[in-house]
């Protein structure tokens, strides 16, 4: 009698905790997550092991496909992403997807929460390198992006399961980014942004590095201009640039837009003309596709 | 003796005739009551009508006195009814009496008695006198300050008292009173200090365009961009371009500004088109209506005009939503203990709000410092609802530095409100004439109903597809596709315009909803 409570008893405890995790994550309403078990061991994270001090686990939230880590990409940058983030940030993914490339971030919001969103969105597939604990429960916004990335067949990985996201665990983050992708483009950075600490990791890895050049009057752009400047990342330019001018804009309004993005105002006397004959063209064009809106401002849409 | 005196209690915008019974009892211990439901206000009548009647150099009577005012269940507030009570004691004392041809039946007392026994300015004359008009051939006898009031209502005669030492002597025979003149409501506008003209506002030309789109059709705007940019200015300068009142719109304002008691001592009419810009810390009373007695709130007080909201997600949630009802029905409804109260709230809303938080996002040089979910939650506070009844959305951008200046080369066009004002009339004339068959308060394209617009629409065929074509693009809901037609229409009546052409439709699309 007393051997077989024994024996109960050693079979049943070690499922204690087990059932702690799948309560949880219940509990959250949220898909489950899952350990890798020996990530050393998987070809597809073999980049992972370059790195000085790799992570000792990984977790996942997401189905599993080896595939999405061939050509991957890390798009990253600033918290405070202006409007011209944005808009870079619109210009590179599609060209990623329509080259098969994996888009890889850190999934905090700004520029990193951006290029998921855009990634997700145009049908691509992307990776979100989380510098927090994989269980953490996320609110609105996040969680919906999270959602999203899941469902379009992207991945959440972290190398923590309970941690709360602090100063010292997002540059442990960005580490994991770098070594994951074959290339880092940093789309805006202020001096000392994190992003930077992203690029300094790839380069140690020696990937290649590429910064979006901004205006030098603006302070996210200030790090990204200083990696061109220092010949630490190559300078990224829009290869369409060029295909742009080759079809001349016959109409003086998309003739102004192809230099400078400017609001209904700045067009109407620009052209001399009324406002609201202004109002009604772009309105056509806005139908017709051939410019977009953001924040007042009129941009001529991309070729591409 | 008994007397009795006719007077009114205003109940919102609704008036019910109030018996003043005054007895003076031969017999009993001297004192003075007044029942009838009367309110602090009333029940303090007797301390100003006693010391009134003593410095008017006559006696107050040492006997019982009882004052009924009748109905008595209904609540009565004000000092409105000093003077019927001071003339009843007067009356039921013996110390005066009425000539023969006086018919107290067509007579009417109504004002605030001062201790010195003279007649302070006292609030809802206008109404007396449009009550005293059905009655036909009235006397009203009012404080000279409010008189010119009722001076606008015609058929009543409107006699202006300035002491009650002065109508005792006019019922007495021994002083002539000349009754007020009757002043017709004129047509003529007079002129307004505006404090912007649409001169003064550097660039912000569309900005500019919608504002008279808006005071064209009466479609609620929205303008939103960062801080200093002129929204604020924008909106100052808004009543510059609104159309006069009509006699009788004017009528109509002026009823709520005369229950409310904010027309000013003489002024006769509220002449120009109220706009209200109330801060956000304003309570829920106060934006709807309320009170024991309910006094109409904010937005009675811009019914036939602009209500402004600067800063609108700092005004509480709640009271956003509040504004739902009255934006639909042009009416807001109160009930309170005193009874339930209908005021008119047919008004433009004119919403200025920032983009974030801090107020910087799109700002060309400056960095914003919210986080997303900031944005997210600012934003939040304009419910769909609200959006959803908002016609034209505008975007007034950064000017500039250079722009500014006074000698700087810019050659933007100009408008000025005087121009501006002459298209809003125009436009309005349009309006006019076409929903002069509706028999119902429709007065702007803003107020058509779905059926109107199909009925009054006129849209070409081009500027159908145009309409249709952007409804794919950018997702409308049916709201929004009719709310476009509306906008295309006026832009259309601003260019005298029968059909809704393309280039109408098109520019309509610019004010779509973006937020």
């Amino acid at each position: 009698m007393i051997k077989f409570l024994s024996s109960w008893l050693i079979e049943s405890y070690p499922r204690l905790p087990a059932q702690q995790i799948f309560l949880s994550s219940c509990y959250h309403g949220l898909v489950d997550y899952q350990k890798i078990e020996d990530w050393q061991k998987l070809k597809e994270l073999k980049n992972l092991l370059d790195l000085a001090n790799p992570p000792k686990q990984l977790y996942f939230q997401g189905n599993w496909n080896r595939e999405i880590f061939k050509n991957c990409v890390a798009v990253v940058g600033s918290r405070k992403m202006t409007d011209y983030g944005e808009r870079v940030v619109e210009k590179i993914i599609p060209r990623l997807i329509n080259q098969n490339q994996t888009v890889v971030s850190g999934f905090m919001y700004g520029v990193d929460q951006y290029a998921h969103r855009v990634c997700v969105d145009s049908g691509g597939k992307t990776i979100a390198v989380l510098g927090w604990g994989i269980d953490k429960k996320l609110t609105s916004l996040d969680a919906k992006l999270a959602k999203d990335i899941v469902d379009s067949g992207g991945l959440l990985l972290s190398e923590w399961e309970s941690q709360e996201g602090t100063l010292w665990t997002f540059p442990l983050r960005n580490r994991i980014v770098a070594a994951l992708c074959d290339e880092v483009i940093v789309v805006e950075a202020a001096e000392n942004s994190g992003s930077l600490i992203t690029a300094r990791a790839a380069a140690r890895l020696k990937k290649t590095v590429w910064a979006v050049p901004g205006p030098i009057t603006s302070k996210t752009s200030r790090g990204t201009n200083r990696l061109i400047a220092e010949a630490k990342a190559k300078m990224w330019l829009g290869e369409d640039s060029m295909q742009l001018s080759l079809s001349p804009n016959i109409d003086p309004l998309l003739q102004i837009l192809e230099n400078e993005a400017l609001t209904a105002d700045e067009l109407a006397r620009k052209l001399k003309t009324a406002v609201s004959e202004i109002g009604a063209k772009l309105s056509l064009l806005l139908i017709s596709g051939q410019i977009m809106e953001k924040g007042g401002k009129y941009y001529l849409t991309d070729a591409s | 003796m008994l007397v009795k005196l006719r007077s009114i209690a205003n109940l919102g915008l609704e008036t019910v005739a109030v018996d003043v019974e005054v007895d003076v009892a031969a017999l009993g211990f001297p004192g003075f009551t007044i029942v009838g439901l009367p309110s602090k206000a009333v029940e303090e009548a007797r301390e100003r009508v006693k010391t009134a009647i003593v410095n008017s150099k006559m006696d107050f009577p040492a006997k019982k006195i009882t004052v009924n005012l009748a109905p008595a269940d209904l609540p009565k507030d004000g000092a409105a009814y000093d003077l019927p009570i001071a003339l009843g004691v007067l009356l039921g004392s013996g110390q005066l009496e009425l000539p023969d041809d006086m018919d107290l039946n067509k007579s009417f007392f109504y004002g605030e008695l001062s201790l010195d026994g003279s007649l302070r300015p006292t609030k809802g004359i206008l109404l007396l006198g449009l009550f005293a008009q059905k009655v036909g051939g009235a006397n009203i006898f009012v404080p000279q300050a409010s008189a010119p009031e009722a001076g606008v209502v015609a058929g009543i005669k409107v006699i202006p008292v300035e002491t009650l030492h002065q109508l005792v002597k006019y019922l007495t025979g021994q002083e002539k009173l000349n009754p007020l003149l009757h002043a017709p409501v004129k047509n003529a506008y007079d002129e307004q200090l505006v404090e912007f003209d649409l001169l003064e506002i550097a660039g912000q030309e569309q900005a500019k365009r919608a504002l008279i789109i808006a005071a064209s059709g009466g479609h609620n705007l929205l303008m939103w961009g960062p801080p200093g940019t002129g929204k604020t200015m924008l909106s100052r300068a808004l009543p510059g371009i609104l159309p006069p009142l009509s006699p009788a719109e004017a009528l109509e304002v002026t009823r709520i500004y005369s229950v409310a008691g904010l027309l000013s001592p003489g002024q006769a009419l509220v002449a120009a088109r109220p706009f209200r810009s109330p801060h956000h810390g304003i309570s829920a009373a106060g934006m709807i209506g309320g009170g024991s007695n309910p006094l109409p709130g904010e937005v009675s007080l811009a019914h036939l005009g602009v209500l402004f909201l600067d800063e609108m997600p700092e005004f509480p949630r709640s009271l956003i939503e509040s504004l739902r009802q009255p934006m639909e029905d042009g009416v807001v409804e109160i009930v309170r203990v005193a009874g339930h109260v209908r005021y008119p709230a047919s008004f433009t809303l004119i919403a200025a709000i920032n983009p974030c938080p801090c107020g910087y996002l799109g700002h060309p040089r400056r960095e914003c410092k919210c986080s997303d979910k900031q944005i997210a939650k600012y934003r939040h506070r304009l419910s769909g609802p609200i959006l959803d009844r908002i016609d034209l959305f505008v975007n007034v951008s950064v000017v500039e530095t250079d722009k500014l200046s006074i000698t700087g080369s810019y050659q933007g066009q100009k408008i000025s409100s005087r121009e501006a004002k002459n298209q809003v009339i125009g436009a309005r004339q349009i309006q006019k004439m076409r929903f002069k068959k509706e028999n119902r308060s429709l007065y702007t394209n803003s107020q058509m109903k779905n059926s109107d617009v199909k009925k009054y629409g006129y849209l070409t065929s081009e500027a159908e597809n145009l309409l249709k074509l952007a409804a794919d693009r950018f997702d409308f809901s049916a709201r929004s596709y009719f709310r476009l037609v509306k906008v295309a229409r006026t832009i259309a009546d601003l260019s005298s315009s029968e059909p809704i052409l393309p280039a109408h439709m098109a520019e309509a699309l610019q004010y779509r909803q973006i937020i």
